[in-house]
């Protein structure tokens, strides 16, 4: 029961990563706190399913949110906005 | 109970050095690596922030670095044991590849974890910190203030510039 607490940790800084975002006004500030929400679910995921195949989950979540993260940021580094 | 407070707070503070000092080894402050990361590293600069600590962390959110490896191999390590951290420095260096980067830092820095917590366990920690701890360490980076936290990444990096 001991990764109950861990897990609780990771969701509360998820949330806070959320909420940061949301309070946010520009977009491309906006996606390190979208990072900090990530990184939580991630740990999240892992903590409350511990099994091998979790771990591929996690990382899928996580490498696709990044890539995400990564085409939102250039699209508005590209139309020259924030 | 206090205990576990405690395991996480050094595993956060392990994870933290572990994961900035192999991204500032690799260079990531030194260029906007995509042009959505200088995007993000300029406003912060315009922000007055530091534009070399902002460009590490527009890395950070645009492709999986050593932080992103720090995280996945505390995951491997914590459901599979070491051979669980390869396989999460393997995820991480296809995640690197599929958002064009070269991923020297995540790899390494998913090797680099696994050695660090498995060495750890034998201490008394569990990876279950270093699942916590690496969350913590990000929140201070990416989650507190932008450009407080890019001042103190563009300070590192002059000094290993």
């Amino acid at each position: 029961m001991e990764s109950l607490i861990a897990a609780f940790i990771c969701l509360l800084i998820a949330v806070y990563g959320a909420i940061r975002a949301v309070a946010e006004q520009e977009t491309l500030t906006r996606l390190p706190f979208i990072n900090v929400m990530n990184f939580g679910i991630a740990g999240t995921i892992v903590l409350l399913l511990p099994h091998p195949l979790t771990l591929v989950a996690a990382a899928a979540y996580f490498i696709g949110s990044t890539l995400e993260a990564n085409a939102i940021a250039s699209a508005y580094a590209k139309r020259g906005g924030t | 109970m206090l205990e576990e407070y405690g395991r996480i707070l050094i595993a956060a503070a392990l994870t933290w050095i572990l994961f900035v000092s192999v991204d500032i080894f690799w260079r990531l402050p030194q260029k906007g690596g995509v042009s959505g990361a200088k995007a993000i590293g300029d406003l912060i600069a315009r922000r007055g922030g530091n534009r070399n600590g902002g460009w590490m962390m527009g890395n950070i959110v645009s492709s999986p670095d050593a932080s992103a490896g720090t995280l996945l191999a505390a995951c491997g390590v914590f459901v599979a044991g070491i051979p669980g951290g390869i396989a999460a420095a393997l995820l991480v260096f296809i995640g690197n590849r599929i958002c064009h980067d070269p991923g020297f830092a995540g790899t390494t820095g998913a090797l680099i974890a696994t050695a660090v917590i498995t060495l750890s366990t034998q201490f008394g920690f569990i990876p279950s910190d270093f699942i916590v701890g690496t969350v913590i360490a990000i929140l201070t980076i990416q989650g507190l203030s932008l450009t407080k936290a890019s001042h103190l990444l563009g300070r590192l990096w002059r000094w290993r510039a």
